[in-house]
């Protein structure tokens, strides 16, 4: 037993045998516990004895790792950021970046990994990314491990989250990235609608679909001159929040735009579908095609930049455009300041549409890859103590977002955070002199992600604790089952994926914009089969179905 | 970015119709239309730098709002002056400065001397030399392999990885190879006859009567070293040995990324569209201040190696 897992761990060195290596640590890690080949006795240098939930990790001397550090040009990277002189106060651990400028970072991670010459930490992994590094070996399978996360898997506990990090697991029934969690749905896309026009009009603010319909059709009675809805986010997919929100308010999975997925699970039949031959993505092109036939939606919408629609917006042009909660703070209402001193602007909860008061999408964040030569290093163990510890637990968590008590922030005796007098972080303290992150490195993309949802909240204005509150109460449907595919069939998708997607969007566009008449909607879907609809569907419910077969094999043994 | 326009060469066409001679009316409408034509060429071309510098002292919301064209508005010097105390883009402005000239320098003497080989046509093995340089031009080790070779030869984080990869350009190589085949072999010879060694015939007679093929060059490589950002993106490790382009990069593409692909909230700070106008501005300022100077000699060295005598 033990010379097995001797053998695949030396096996694994060899980056070249990588795909061999997953074969047989694949075979070997099936079993029980005692096959993991995790003979870890040589790797605990400098790691902690007894690490568990509520326990500050320090490692027993002082260490140092590498880390992939993506360089924001909001917070420049510095040396002297209190974050990394705190954190080897705390942990022992002083971090050394390779500071990668944002623009890019998704290039020079793809070389250096190739090239055998990544540091330990990779974060801003988004998952998926990891796919391409799986078969090259390069990267540690980090399912094999979390025995030594322990703040890790008491977050998969207690937030309910297997569903959701099974989604990231690899044809080997492994994964290979740490993703960040969130402890519910966090919803921050919807419309922004003009308040001041709605009491002027003596309307409600919409609450669904129809809601919605009604208050445009209103609005352009009141200036028949102008089109009341106009949107962004267009590029480079059309209609990339819209459709995404009236997707999933049909109950076309995960919606169209951004959300756009070619299959989607199907509970009913227990088998995945085309999302774009679906009847809720049927209703929502519907929809949004009676939008544009009626004139309040400007169909402009999906080909203009960002920049026009935000001008047709601030200037009074229109009403309603898609917002997150920064969009509307730094640019619909400083602009809208200046045209219109009187206008109000508000994010409106999420309409909802046939499929209900629910709330769609994964609970995981981009997250983090381990390089697989931290395997070898004799401080591995430390290392993932140390993950275990920022990432996952509630104080590293804490310490990441809002750094030290007392110099960055208080906290009341109910949990509220607030920051000191001199810190800014997101126009919280306007006046501060000082940026939480440019300044000392907190709240930092790299390292600040998910967690609570209290946590996640606690840097909102009062107006989008409310938003969240509604969005909040809503139900979160279950995530669909994870479809793993080999290697071979990851490259078979890969062909059928592009196309397909693009030509659902692109006909999608023309149904919505009136160039295709519904009654075309019948030899749509045929069209559909002419490009390999069929086959990429078999494709993703043989790997479903490969899945499900693993699954129970292993849960009877 | 800075470009090479060709208006430079359009300027070079000798100026037609001499005073006081009559010209045919054909020629008159030809002219007209001629200039209206290269006036719409130059409005287009300069559109978008007037446009930069109007954004450069406007206020951000009113970029935001898409309200600055070719007039500021909202006029305001913090911008600059923001951009000015900001000691990362110092830094990384001189890394550009010393990247541009220790990479210009390595180039010339390599490029040069190289050239000035290929061009003694009675050189043995001239064809493997050629061949060996104009290989590179059709295939390359690629990426990875490049990267594994300039890591472990110990260039990474200096300016080495940036001068010494990029050292021979072999289309700028073959121009001047046919430029000095162009010069006289006789100067050549009696130079040797009065006793100049190889170098000396090189340094004291060929190089002198280079200078427009030469500063050709040098514009060429100084502003391909001064716009490049892919080679120092991926062989410098800390944002403090980053050119400016590496960090003007970053400042537009965190802007656009943050605000339009759902970034995680930490990430969702954009930078203003003024501080990347100033940033724009200051970064082309040295090319295109240094261009007029150096356009005379570059007019005359594009065309070298066109007509061969």
């Amino acid at each position: 037993m033990n010379n097995i897992s001797r053998r695949s761990m030396l096996l694994s060195l060899g980056a070249t045998l990588g795909a061999a290596t997953l074969g047989l640590t694949g075979c070997s890690s099936d079993g029980g516990d005692d096959k993991k080949g995790s003979d870890l006795s040589k790797n605990r240098a400098d790691a902690m004895d007894k690490f568990g939930v509520g326990d500050q990790f320090k490692a027993t001397s002082p260490v140092t790792f590498t880390t992939l550090l993506n360089d924001n040009p909001g917070y420049p990277e510095k040396s002297n950021w209190l974050f990394w002189t705190e954190l080897a106060k705390r942990t022992n651990v002083t971090l050394k970046p390779t500071v990668v400028p944002l623009s890019d970072y998704e290039n020079k991670r793809s070389v250096i990994i190739g090239a055998g010459d990544a540091p330990f930490l990779i974060p801003k992994t988004y998952p998926g990314q990891e796919a391409p590094f799986v078969a090259s070996g390069a990267i540690l399978a980090v399912s094999d491990y979390v025995d030594l996360l322990p703040n890790y898997r008491d977050k998969v506990a207690k937030w309910n989250l297997q569903g959701d990090v099974d989604t990231v697991l690899q044809d080997d029934g492994k994964y290979y990235v740490l993703p960040g969690l969130h402890q519910d749905v966090w919803i921050d896309y919807t419309f922004a609608i003009r308040s001041d026009i709605l009491d002027q009009l003596g309307l409600q603010m919409p609450k669904t679909l129809d809601d919605l319909h009604n208050a445009l059709k209103a609005m352009k009675a009141a200036h028949p001159d102008r089109y009341p809805m106009t949107d962004r986010w267009s590029q480079p997919t059309p209609g990339g929040a819209m459709l995404q929100t009236f997707g999933q308010a049909f109950g076309a999975g995960y919606g169209g735009g951004w959300g756009y997925a070619n299959a989607t699970y199907d509970g009913g039949s227990d088998k995945f579908v085309l999302t774009g031959a679906m009847d809720q993505y049927k209703a929502m092109i519907d929809y949004t095609r009676t939008l544009v036939a009626e004139k309040l939606l400007d169909p402009e919408s999906f080909t203009q930049s960002d920049d026009q629609a935000n001008a047709k917006f601030t200037s009074g042009k229109s009403f309603v455009i898609s917002t997150n909660a920064q969009e509307l703070v730094n640019t619909y209402r400083p602009g809208l300041a200046k045209t219109d001193p009187n206008a109000k602007v508000v994010k409106m909860p999420v309409p909802v549409g046939p499929a209900g008061e629910v709330k769609v999408g994964l609970r995981l964040e981009n997250g983090l890859m381990i390089s697989k030569k931290a395997r070898d290093s004799k401080d591995f163990v430390a290392l993932m103590q140390f993950v275990d510890w920022l990432f996952y637990s509630d104080e590293g968590q804490i310490f990441a977002k809002w750094g030290v008590e007392n110099v960055t922030y208080t906290r009341d005796a109910a949990g509220n955070f607030k920051l000191t007098k001199d810190v800014d972080y997101v126009g919280l303290n306007p006046t501060a002199s000082k940026k939480l992150n440019a300044d000392f490195g907190f709240s930092n993309g790299n390292f600040a992600y998910g967690g609570s949802t209290q946590l996640l909240e606690s840097t909102f204005s009062e107006e989008e604790k409310q938003f969240q509150a509604i969005m909040t109460a809503r139900k979160t449907l279950p995530v669909p089952p994870p479809h793993p595919l080999n290697a071979d069939e990851q490259e078979q998708f890969a062909l059928w994926e592009a196309p397909l997607k693009d030509y659902v969007q692109q006909q999608t566009l023309k149904f919505i914009l009136g160039e295709r008449p519904m009654s075309q909607w019948d030899s749509f879907k045929s069209e559909l089969k002419g490009k390999n609809g069929d086959q990429y569907l078999s494709l993703i419910n043989g790997a479903y179905d490969r899945y499900k077969s693993k699954k129970n094999g292993s849960d009877k043994s | 970015m800075v470009t090479l326009d060709t208006s430079a060469i359009i300027d070079k066409t000798p100026p037609p119709a001499a005073t006081g001679i009559r010209t045919s009316r054909g020629y008159r409408v030809f002219q007209v239309v001629n200039t209206v034509i290269l006036l719409g060429v130059v409005v287009v071309t300069l559109y978008p730098i007037v446009n930069i510098v109007a954004r450069s002292f406007s206020g951000d919301g009113y970029i935001r709002s898409g309200k600055v064209n070719l007039w500021p508005r909202g006029f305001n010097l913090t911008t600059y002056k923001a951009v000015m105390t900001n000691a990362m883009f110092w830094t990384d402005y001189r890394n550009t400065v010393v990247y541009t000239v220790v990479a210009t320098v390595v180039a010339m003497v390599l490029t040069t001397c190289y050239a000035y080989v290929l061009s003694k046509k009675d050189l043995r093995g001239r064809g493997v030399l050629v061949g060996v340089a104009v290989f590179t031009m059709f295939f390359s080790g690629g990426l990875i392999p490049n990267y594994v070779l300039v890591t472990t030869l110990g260039l990474k984080n200096s300016v080495w990885a940036i001068a010494l990869p990029n050292a021979i350009s072999v289309f700028n190589l073959l121009v001047m190879k046919a430029f000095f085949e162009g010069l006289p072999q006789e100067l050549e010879e009696a130079a040797a006859i009065d006793g100049l060694s190889t170098y000396g015939t090189l340094w004291r007679v060929v190089l002198p009567l280079s200078k427009a093929v030469l500063a050709t060059m040098v514009l060429f490589y100084a502003v391909s070293f001064w716009n490049s950002w892919f080679t120092a993106f991926l062989y410098m490790d800390h944002s403090d040995l980053m050119p400016v382009t590496v960090y003007l990069r970053n400042l537009i593409a965190g802007a656009t990324n943050a605000t339009s692909v759902g970034f995680s909230e930490a990430d969702a700070t954009a930078v203003g569209a003024n501080i990347q106008a100033v940033t724009i501005v200051l970064t082309t300022l040295p090319i295109l201040v240094v261009y007029p100077f150096v356009q005379r000699y570059f007019v005359s060295g594009v065309t070298l190696g066109a007509v061969k005598g």
